[in-house]
């Protein structure tokens, strides 16, 4: 997989949704095209290559790159200095410090999920990321990266607050 | 037989030839049988801190290679009857020496001595290669600082993919007032970043300093503060739990490194 390098004047600083006002209720931070049950089907190889997920159960290190065409999912954190570049989405299960390129191959519908979500660099399809200068921003909750409206932005997850249980 | 550990960071200067020395004079003070080996060929300077310098007659490249024997190899220290030296050669380069040709070096040595231990040149090219290929166990050093701690990380990766596993952290040079202050980078940062067992946690000391010139690792003076948190160190290397030293951090900040250590609650 070869992942396209966006151009630097897309490098504009991540605009994080205000999380004091409650998220429109009922949207899904993945938009509804990235629902692999409501997609066209395309041809069956970049289909499958869009499907396909591996599973990295360790702590990614600096240093250390996972190049993958489909997933990533890491159960463990991704530290500062390594890289995470998927063909599709990324879900980081802990505290995603590191680069991370989902849609790399030029998905612009690919979102990049982590339990705390402070990279040190994020790019999606062609869009290049970072947080403000001088932003020590800490969540305290799950947060989903995504392009929308030309930008990546970076809402809570979920965007509807909290699962009811009781249905 | 003994075990081999490798004494490594990344980065130069946090301070491995000064754990080593000390953990190796600590070690040997509580009993042990111990070698010391200087893998940091052509900037070789464990023997200066161990004061042996002037006591070199051949060394780890001559014993690769065959020009001496082992023994003839070995400088023993001028305290401890059961602590020696492998010095590194100084006008060679890391390539004088092959990571098979480590492998046999130390699985000698653990035939003869209870810890071998191994201090790692900087950096992650030949000279670490060597260092780690024959060392079962690893204690990464590093100081409370952003750039250290990335080579910290980068090296820990490194010791995982050569099947190092449980590499433990010594986290070296904390000045206990920035701390408070907030100035050094958080140690409970530091931990939850590094994802490691936590060894110990040296103060920056200028007993150290003083000590290093004289030849004469710091655990062997009482007054000094990091020679105190180094044999607290090699304590716990020989298996002993020793409760972590109160450098004058917040409460909350030492109850925390009992917990995470297990002692204490
Ligand atoms: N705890 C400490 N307090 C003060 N100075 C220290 C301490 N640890 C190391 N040093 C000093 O830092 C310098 C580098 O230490 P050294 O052990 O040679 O590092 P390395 O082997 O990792 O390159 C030396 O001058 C040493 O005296
Ligand atoms: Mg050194």
């Amino acid at each position: 997989m070869t992942a396209q390098v966006p151009s630097e004047r897309y490098l504009q600083p991540v605009k994080r949704a205000d999380h004091s006002q409650s998220g429109n209720p009922g949207t899904s931070p993945f938009p509804a095209e990235n629902r692999w049950a409501e997609r066209e089907p395309m041809d069956p190889v970049s289909a499958a290559a869009d499907f396909r997920t591996v599973l990295i159960r360790r702590t990614v290190r600096s240093g250390q790159s996972i190049h993958y065409p489909g997933n990533i999912v890491v159960m463990g954190d991704v530290n500062p200095g390594a890289e995470l570049v998927a063909g599709g989405n990324i879900v980081v299960m802990g505290h995603l410090r590191g680069m991370a390129h989902a849609g790399a191959t030029g998905n612009e519908q690919a979102v990049v999920a982590a339990f705390r979500l402070t990279p040190t660099q994020l790019r999606i399809a062609n869009h290049i990321t970072r947080a403000p200068d001088g932003e020590g921003h800490k969540p305290d909750q799950p947060e989903v990266a995504r392009i929308h409206g030309g930008a990546v932005i970076i809402e809570r997850y979920p965007a509807t607050g909290v699962r009811n249980l009781n249905g | 037989m003994g075990e081999v550990i490798v004494i490594t960071s990344g980065k130069g200067g946090v301070g491995k030839t000064t754990t080593t020395a000390n953990i190796g004079t600590g070690l040997a003070l509580l009993g042990k049988r111990v070698v010391l080996v200087d893998t940091d060929i052509g900037l070789r300077n464990l023997d200066v801190v161990m004061g042996l310098e002037n006591r070199i007659v051949y060394d780890i490249v001559d014993v690769a290679n065959g020009n001496c024997r082992l023994k003839q190899a070995l400088i023993r220290d001028k305290r401890f009857d059961d602590l020696y030296l492998l010095p590194a050669a100084q006008t060679k380069d890391k390539t004088a020496v092959n990571t098979q040709q480590m492998v046999d070096l130390c699985a000698q040595l653990k035939e003869e001595f209870e810890y071998v231990i191994i201090d790692c040149p900087a950096g992650i090219e030949q000279g670490f290669k060597n260092a780690i290929a024959g060392a079962e166990k690893a204690v990464v050093v590093t100081t409370p600082e952003v750039a250290a701690v990335r080579d910290a990380d980068r090296v820990i990766g490194l010791l995982e993919a050569a099947e190092l596993r449980d590499p433990k952290l010594v986290i070296n040079r904390v000045r206990p007032a920035m701390v408070k202050k907030g100035d050094m980078m958080d140690i409970e940062d530091m931990l939850e970043i590094l994802a490691i067992k936590l060894l110990g946690v040296v103060p920056d000391d200028e007993s150290i300093i003083v000590s290093t010139n004289r030849g004469e690792p710091a655990v062997l003076d009482r007054n000094s503060l990091a020679g105190e948190a180094f044999m607290h160190i090699a304590r716990r290397i020989s298996g002993e739990e020793v409760p972590f030293m109160d450098l004058g951090a917040n409460d909350s900040l030492m109850t925390k490194l009992k917990k995470l250590v297990g002692l204490g609650r």
